[in-house]
């Protein structure tokens, strides 16, 4: 459901030589070779076809190199995509892009998406941050709306927690701090001078490897003024005890200053615009097509196993998990140890469990007035986190009326909305086949009861359209183990910060490397598109250096 | 910038070091991991492969006569995925060189599935090409290949009111016959009243399990229409407003169809009158017809051969293709094994891409994804060719 994050894409050079973007094309297909249709050679094989792999594939191709995508789904987008049931089309994943921005004031992903890679789609703005609503603190309960714009939030915070803008000035200016040195560190072509970001990104280096908790007690904001502000933690899933402040403050920051945008067509509309482009650029598509092994020699890639037969080349772009690559696509004892530590260490993502209604009353009917709710327990986030590892009662739900950024998305009289909660373990791997309709039915109607009641709207009579996934149906359609919405946690030391300074080291197999949720820069739409333009580009840096 | 001095130890550098830290932390971490084999096959990945198999080999136990014209096929395998009333398989049949797929309901309880068996009944449709060829070929201890359970057509208790009012024809009667099964056997909690229209009573499918469940639960009812026989204990004419407003009792209630298209032209007239609104009326879906020659708005002509140029994984192949059949059935002709799944233009397993050329995809068939609608995706079990064409398939 989310949908960060927030690190300038020169960032990649942070510990990296520049990398050359354009090459001359050289293209190795069948076609030139003339070889038998049985094998395919191709510069770069990308497996997976979600946001990080289109994103890959597209800047391989773009780069002039002839590249492979391949999918086991019949369809781009892997989580972003999207679902017809009925007369309505559902969004199953998206709640806000992070990092778009208008046209005029552009993010990075908007000049990612727009300007480099050249697709087309339409993105529509989310009209206010959030309303968030806490249900078991008695006196101290919330329900607040939060705007976005800085001057905006600071204020509305301010009428809500009188005398907290001095704090909230504060927080403000170590977000300003975290992207100027990140800034930095991405002009500086990957020689970032370490007195440089001693004396002028002091503040960076002084809360960036601390907990969102320990940086807002630091700063003495008062306690409903942090409740308040924390809201955005389940799109990352992990407690604000455990979740890198420079990794929020960056998120919650490009939130305020360039808003939060969805694709008009949900995001099957940004899929299959950036598998067009794939095409345009040269790119091979192939669906229905499961990786089955990759090929190594001498520790090396050489190719890929595929349902169609081997594929070569020196190239792999993963966009699935490590576990699959490592786990079932190769020998164990091809792999070496330290790798298989790695993946073992790592701990899986939130798991999601989302409700679809198309409601046969328009938004203003039913009384819904906002995009996005958050309604939790309590903002005790290691609480609420810790309720995540089992059924208990249903945890956290985070909530969206579609129409209300999105005023056209379902027939006139109807509206969309969607009810988002997730899962720390895997306990939707251990419901009996027999009780799984069940289960899910009893979830989703807490769910809907529960932000009926504390929103004071009545929904159910008017439900046209259900549909419910869980992390089975997101393990069915993504092959993420365990059905993980949230690839590998980055809570406590796994976070984007260090993930980021240990590119090199993390790449054990030469030849593989991660784009989508379990790259570098973490899960989450905005990340992903990011991942995928990061790992191109390094694949990219490792041919130029082999000469290919 | 205005930097405050902040800090969060008593000394700014302290805080750095902190930072300097989180590398060597995480190496550290990541050390320490276990050196065991693992997969990404695990929990909820096996529950889905369980509830979602791409595809189940079954073999058919037994054939139960239904007259001359329908036959039960009761199926075996280990372990079947369960199901939900109301769903269908689809079936791989390989006739002639013809590679095709067609969709049955299962009929039978879904407790059975749980003991490895599941049941679909079929009807030999006089100008059908699969039916007639299954109800001739089809005998005990064949193996079949058929896709995991699929389709929407399920009693769902968020939505639906409690008390449902089945509308069958024909062989429409199979999913509601689950459904009957599943109330009686306490998987399913609602109340079932069935106006079930047949032509005479010899051709009334499962007329005596019928009146078996309604009688050892009274949350099934069955209403059996006749509609070319008039005869004592059976209504006689078709389903009208008044027969489905009778049924209801005074309350407002769900309707669910599942027939033959004729039978929906009809009853979706009669079903007007009642001013229902759109969320309790529920239909099954329905193949796409053979010929779109009769389709409003067709600006084709049905006639003649044309050529369909298909790009398979980087290949392209040229077939002929009927002017009168969906491009799905020249793929099929050809021995091209497209996916599809309910050949009714819903599941969108078939999406294809057109690089070139026109089709007529009829408006009530069309339940394309916006973006693959601008993009130029079709579903191919419903898009009849306007010409020649080309297209982007990945065969499974
Ligand atoms: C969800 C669902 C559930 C269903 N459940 C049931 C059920 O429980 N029981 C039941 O009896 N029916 C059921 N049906 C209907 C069933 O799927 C078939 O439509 C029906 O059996 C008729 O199939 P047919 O092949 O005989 O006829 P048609 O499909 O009408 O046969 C003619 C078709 O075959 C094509 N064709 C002709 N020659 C060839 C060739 N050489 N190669 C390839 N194609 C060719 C033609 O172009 C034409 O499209 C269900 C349908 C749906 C959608
Ligand atoms: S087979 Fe289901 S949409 Fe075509």
């Amino acid at each position: 459901m989310i949908w960060l994050v927030a690190m300038p894409r020169s960032l990649l050079l942070f510990f990296f030589v520049r990398l050359c973007t354009e090459s001359n094309p050289t293209r190795t297909t069948i076609f030139e070779r003339g070889v038998t249709s049985l094998e395919h050679a191709y510069d770069a094989v990308v497996i997976g076809a979600g946001n990080g792999g289109l994103t890959a594939a597209a800047t391989m191709a773009k780069a002039g190199k002839s590249v492979l995508l391949l999918e086991q789904h019949n369809l781009p987008g892997g989580f972003a995509t999207s679902f017809v049931r009925g007369r309505f089309e559902f969004e199953p994943s998206l709640h806000e892009l992070c990092d778009v921005g208008s046209p005029e004031n552009p993010g990075e992903v908007r000049r990612l998406l727009q300007d480099t890679l050249g697709i087309q789609a339409e993105f529509l703005p989310v009209p206010e941050a959030y309303r968030l609503i806490t249900t078991a603190e008695g006196k101290e309960n919330l329900n607040v709306v939060m705007p976005f714009g800085v001057k905006e939030f600071v204020d509305q915070m301010e009428a809500y927690v009188p005398g907290s803008r001095k704090s909230m000035e504060r927080f403000l200016s170590l977000c300003e701090s975290i992207m100027a040195a990140l800034a930095y560190i991405g002009a500086s072509g990957g020689k970032a001078d370490a007195k440089v970001l001693m004396k002028e990104h002091a503040n960076f280096l002084k809360c960036g490897g601390y907990s969102v908790s320990r940086i807002l007690s630091a700063l003495h904001m008062p306690k409903k003024a942090q409740r308040i502000l924390c809201a955005y933690w389940c799109y990352v899933g992990v407690s604000t005890k455990e979740l890198n402040f420079a990794l929020f403050a960056a998120m919650l920051y490009k939130y305020l200053t360039k808003g939060a945008w969805i694709p008009r067509m949900r995001s099957h509309e940004l899929s299959t615009a950036l598998e067009m482009r794939v095409r345009e650029l040269g790119g091979e598509i192939w669906y229905n097509t499961k990786a089955e092994q990759i090929l190594t020699e001498n520790g090396r890639v050489t190719g890929v196993k595929t349902s169609r037969g081997e594929i070569k080349t020196a190239h792999v772009l993963a966009c699935c998990s490590p576990n699959a690559v490592f786990g079932d696509m190769m020998e164990f004892s091809d792999i070496p140890q330290q790798q298989t530590r790695m993946v073992n260490a790592r701990r899986i993502g939130a798991r999601g469990f989302v409700v679809y209604l198309g409601l046969n009353r328009t938004a203003d009917e039913l009384g819904l007035k906002d995009y996005s709710y958050f309604i939790y327990e309590s903002m005790d986030t290691v609480k609420e986190a810790a309720r995540a590892d089992g059924f208990n009662n249903h945890p956290m739900q985070a909530t969206v009326c579609l129409n209300r950024a999105n005023p056209d998305c379902s027939p006139p009289g109807t509206c969309i909305m969607s009810f988002t909660t997730l899962y720390n373990k895997d306990v939707w791997g251990s419901v009996p086949a027999a009780d799984y309709v069940s289960k899910k039915r009893e979830v989703a109607e807490h769910m809907i009861r529960d932000f009926e009641r504390q929103v004071g709207v009545s929904l159910t009579p008017y439900i046209e359209e259900i549909e419910i996934a869980t992390p089975v149906t997101m393990a069915r359609y993504t092959l993420n183990p365990e059905g993980a919405m949230y690839a590998y946690s980055c809570g406590g030391w796994d976070t984007m910060l260090p993930r980021l300074m240990m590119l090199k080291e993390d790449q054990i197999v030469p030849g593989i490397r991660f784009a989508g949720g379990y790259g570098p820069r973490i899960y989450g739409y905005s990340s992903t598109y990011l991942n995928g333009e990061l790992t191109a580009k390094l694949t990219l840096a490792d041919m130029k250096e082999a000469g290919e | 910038m205005n930097d405050f001095n902040f800090h969060v130890k008593p000394i700014g550098l302290m805080d750095m070091l902190y930072f300097k830290k989180m590398v060597p932390a995480r190496q550290k971490a990541l050390s320490c991991g276990s050196a065991e084999p693992f997969s990404a096959e695990r929990g909820a990945n096996k529950l889905a492969a369980l509830l979602h198999p791409k595809e189940q080999r079954l073999t058919i136990a037994e054939v139960i006569r239904h007259g001359a014209d329908a036959k039960t096929f009761v199926l075996t395998g280990e372990p079947l995925a369960p199901f939900r009333a109301g769903q269908y398989l689809s079936f791989r049949l390989t006739i002639g060189s013809s590679v095709l797929t067609r969709p049955y309901s299962i009929s039978s309880s879904p407790k059975w599935a749980s003991e490895g068996k599941y049941a679909v009944t079929i009807k030999r449709q006089m100008d059908g090409f699969a039916s007639p060829w299954i109800l001739d070929h089809w005998k005990a201890g064949d193996a079949v290949t058929a896709s995991g359970p699929e389709g929407t057509f399920c009693y769902e208790p968020l939505r639906d009111t409690k008390r449902v009012i089945g509308l069958a024809g024909g062989c429409g009667i199979t999913p509601f016959l689950s459904m009957a099964y599943a109330i009686r056997d306490g998987i399913e909690d609602f109340e079932l009243t069935l106006l079930y229209g047949s032509r005479k009573e010899c051709d009334i499918l499962y007329h005596g399990e019928l009146a078996k469940i309604a009688k050892e639960t009274s949350k099934v009812k069955v209403v059996n229409i006749l509609s070319d026989e008039q005869k004592e204990g059976y209504e006689y004419g078709f389903i009208t407003a008044e027969r489905i407003r009778a049924a209801c009792g005074g309350e407002v209630c769900s309707v669910f169809l599942c027939g033959p298209a004729a039978m929906y032209a009809f009853v979706d007239k009669e079903l007007e009158k009642l001013g229902l609104e759109r969320k309790y009326i529920r239909h099954e879906l329905y193949p796409a017809p053979a010929s779109p020659a009769k389709i409003p708005g067709y600006p084709g002509i049905a006639n003649g051969t044309l050529t369909l140029s298909v790009r398979l994984y980087a290949e392209t192949k040229n077939v002929p293709m009927r002017a009168d059949e969906t491009v799905l059935t020249a793929l099929e002709r050809a021995g091209i094994t497209v996916p599809s799944r309910c050949r009714g233009g819903e599941c969108g397993f078939c999406r294809t891409r057109v690089i070139s050329g026109e089709v007529f995809l009829p408006e009530a068939l069309d339940h394309r994804r916006m973006a693959d609608l601008a993009a130029g995706y079709i579903h191919p079990c419903c898009s009849y060719p306007l010409g020649n064409l080309s297209i982007e398939v990945w065969p499974e």
